[in-house]
């Protein structure tokens, strides 16, 4: 079975994380984004997975020959040579994805972060009979999305409503798709937009199915939306394979540690925490609702809350690091800073506070 | 007046690296800063061409820590078009700002050159290299250090110094002092005699005697105040200008021209006025002319490169530098700015007081522009590579990192 992740441009509402690396390889839970979609389909019999890129792939194609092995998944990269929306890809990956087999094949958005019931989908795809699936998510204020308004039954489609003004439904596209192979004639080798152009006519012919989601979503391509999505994903982790999180004494709620890491005498960890390969927490350490990535260094005394610490960092001494505050790659944050808010830029050093939220170039 | 045949020079641009200057982002996201155009050409090109008026030049050395493969398209290219030898060393580990030259000193040498320039490549100057020669010649010492006045309070970001005001001489030197000590500062140009090299190795070895005694008494070794400096790291301002001072081994060539640093964007935009005015004197045939009625109205001092196509319709200046292939569009007007290449600019957009990057677009009656205060952090509107600015989109005292669209007006601020 094959699938196709939409990654796309350049991923700069998650800079400065983005400045560093190409978004899809951005740590989520002590693991590439991208990684968390890969491992998902190889665990349904995905055999092949189509990356519909347009930047940097030099960097992704070196990941992804690590990945390949390890993995035993096949990885192959469609590059845009222009923007081509959300559904010109499909048109681009075309032979890759059409083998001939007649099978279903999945897309995936790569922002996205949930439990993915992906078997269930193709059950759910092989009862209705029609010729695409998506997943929606229930949220609560429907009108920062498009609207997918469904028959509750059978699931059927009706239509799409993009940031509706009156409340139609309370159902968003999730950016999980099962299709069969004869969409892909719907679709020419254009800027398109799947929502917008190719779903709509399916939606017509009575062809489009929605199965809600169960379990968790969240569009972790911006940092607040990051933080949060860690919070649930590491909720669903408690509930479906506990030993994975970290517990003792100096733990609370969900944390989630990387082995590698160290972490020193009378520190205080969680909830919401995920520190990753390589990170030396030192002692009197607190941090809350906050991602620690590899090779982060914590000082003594140190306070984070809300933050996410880039690669390689380190955060001095007695300092407080809250509301917000996201370092690049390789930021060092001297002894006793406070940082309240600050988005720091790579390779930079803080020497003074920051006392509301800026940007640090 | 000039020297023998028999007495080359050779000239030497310090280019820093990319992880020193994070003060030139987000331009330095995209292109090493000494290759950003300043009046149409890259930062290093003003002093290398300076360098070429010094009679009897041999060879010029750019010496930094960026990738040989940055350079190697600048190097070649400019070795052609000037007729000159450029060649750019990458050093391995940093060595200090004298440290680097005596790394370098057996190639600097290979021409046994009478006498060594060396340059800081972020330095805008009038380079009056050849006049610095011939006073270096008569004061005699090892050294000739170029100097300016400047107004006292911003003194203390340089090196100030003391110079004896009959002979020259360098008196006193000291870097960024808290007091006030001069309103003389350091230029960062300097020429050399051989000589050098055996001081910059002198400081070496007494730092590795230094060393030694260390081994001895750890405790000592806490006291010393150089402790972390490696023994082949030299800086020319604390270890070479200030303990030298007053030993009538260096001089000072003052200049009434023009000098500014250029290490932020802002600057680079003052940086790219004062020499797009130098060229009125020096070479005005590079310069824009125009009416109005078969090309641009063209005010003040304006470079447009010949591949870029602006409107008969469009009004340009002063001080506007456009680079290749941008398309200025009809009704355009730009006050201050520096367009970079692949710009497109729709009609009846303005733009005042900004840098627009490789590629972006400009649309219709749209409006990016600052107050022009080239010190300010947001004082000069900066747009990165590819960013977009939509129809009727005004764009005030902010930064765009690149691969933005601006949908909605902005002021004051940074987006990443």
């Amino acid at each position: 079975m094959k699938a196709l992740i939409l990654v796309g441009g350049f991923g700069t509402r998650l800079r400065p994380l983005t400045l560093s690396v190409p978004k899809p390889l951005v740590d989520f839970a002590n693991k590439p984004m991208i990684l968390h979609q890969i491992e998902a389909l190889k665990a349904i019999g995905v055999t092949e997975v189509v990356l519909a890129i347009n930047y940097q792939p030099e960097v992704m194609l070196n990941f992804l020959k690590d990945f390949e092995e390890k993995l035993g998944i096949r990885i192959t990269c469609s590059q845009e040579t222009e923007p081509l929306g959300t559904a010109g890809p499909l048109a681009l990956a075309r032979d890759k994805l059409a083998d001939g087999s007649g099978e279903p094949f999945f897309v995936l958005n790569s922002d996205v972060i949930s439990e993915y019931p992906l078997k269930e989908m193709i059950e759910f795809h092989k009862s209705h009979g029609g010729e695409a699936s998506i997943m929606v998510t229930k949220v609560d204020e429907p009108s920062k999305y498009g609207v997918v308004v469904l028959e509750e039954a059978t699931g059927q489609v009706e239509r799409f409503v993009e940031k509706p003004k009156l409340f139609v439904g309370n159902k968003i596209n999730a950016g999980i798709y099962l299709l069969n192979p004869s969409v892909l004639d719907r679709i020419e080798l254009r800027p398109t937009s799947i929502e917008k152009e190719v779903f709509p006519k399916i939606a017509a012919e009575k062809m489009l199915y929605a199965m809600v989601l169960p379990g968790f979503w969240m569009d972790i391509g911006q940092p607040r939306d990051y933080i949060t999505g860690l919070r649930l994903y590491l909720d669903s982790l408690r509930k479906k394979d506990a030993s994975k999180l970290a517990s003792g004494t100096h733990i609370v709620g969900n944390v989630l540690v990387h082995e590698s890491a160290k972490i020193g005498e009378g520190c205080l960890i969680g909830p919401d925490v995920a520190i990753g390969p390589g990170c030396v927490v030192e002692a009197g350490v607190r941090l809350s609702r906050c991602t620690v990535m590899r090779g982060v260094r914590i000082k003594k005394h140190a306070c984070i809350s809300s933050s996410i610490i880039g690669w390689h960092s380190t955060v001095g001494q007695w300092a407080r690091v809250e509301n917000m505050t996201i370092l690049g790659e390789d930021v060092h944050v001297c002894d006793e800073i406070y940082s309240n808010g600050g988005v720091v830029l790579p390779h930079k050093e803080i020497k003074s506070s920051i006392l509301k939220p800026e940007i640090v170039m | 007046m000039m020297g023998s045949s028999e007495e080359k020079v050779v000239a030497v641009i310090m280019v820093g690296g990319p992880t020193k200057g994070t003060r030139f982002r987000p331009l330095s996201f995209n292109i090493p800063k000494p290759l950003f155009p300043l009046a149409g050409q890259p930062m290093v090109h003003h002093p290398i061409s300076a360098c070429k008026r010094i009679p009897n030049l041999a060879q010029i050395y750019l010496i930094g820590f960026y990738e040989e493969r940055e350079f190697a398209l600048f190097v070649s290219s400019i070795s052609n078009e000037l007729k000159v030898p450029v060649r750019y060393l990458k050093e391995e580990k940093p060595h200090g700002s004298a440290g680097g030259l005596y790394n370098f000193r057996d190639l600097i040498m290979e021409d046994s050159p009478s006498h060594i320039f060396l340059l800081n490549c972020d330095v805008c100057c009038s380079f009056p290299l050849p006049d610095m020669l011939e006073a270096h010649r008569r004061y005699g010492g090892m050294g000739t250090i170029l100097v300016i006045k400047v107004p006292p309070e911003s003194a203390n970001q340089f090196g100030e110094l003391v110079a004896d005001p009959v002979t020259n001489e360098l008196l006193h030197y000291t870097e960024k002092p808290e007091t006030f000590v001069s309103d003389h500062i350091n230029c960062g140009v300097y020429v050399f005699t051989p000589d050098v090299f055996a001081a910059i190795q002198g400081v070496s070895t007494q730092r590795k005697d230094r060393a030694n005694l260390r081994r001895v008494s750890s405790f000592e070794a806490l006291q010393l105040p150089n402790r972390s400096l490696p023994t082949d790291f030299v800086r020319l301002d604390q270890d070479i200008l200030s303990p030298l001072a007053g030993k009538k081994q260096l001089y000072t060539y003052e200049t009434m021209d023009f000098w500014e640093q250029i290490k932020t964007p802002g600057m680079s935009l003052r940086c790219s006025a004062l020499y797009l005015a130098q060229f009125r004197f020096t070479s005005p045939h590079i310069l824009a002319t125009g009416d109005g009625i078969k090309s641009a109205t063209i005010t003040g001092d304006v470079y447009i490169h010949p591949s870029a196509k602006v409107h008969p319709t469009a009004k340009i200046g002063p001080n506007v530098s456009i680079s290749a292939n941008a398309r200025i569009g009809a009704g355009v007007r730009l006050v201050n700015c520096i367009i970079l290449d692949d710009v497109e600019i729709k009609e009846n957009a303005v733009v005042i007081h900004a840098i627009v990057g490789w590629k972006s677009m400009i649309g219709r009656w749209s409006r990016v522009q600052a107050e022009g205060d080239y010190n300010a952090k947001l004082g000069v509107t900066i747009l990165g590579e590819s960013v977009s600015v939509e129809d009727e989109v005004v764009v005030i005292n902010s930064i765009v990192l690149p691969n933005k669209t601006l949908n909605l007006s902005v002021q004051e601020e940074i987006i990443l």
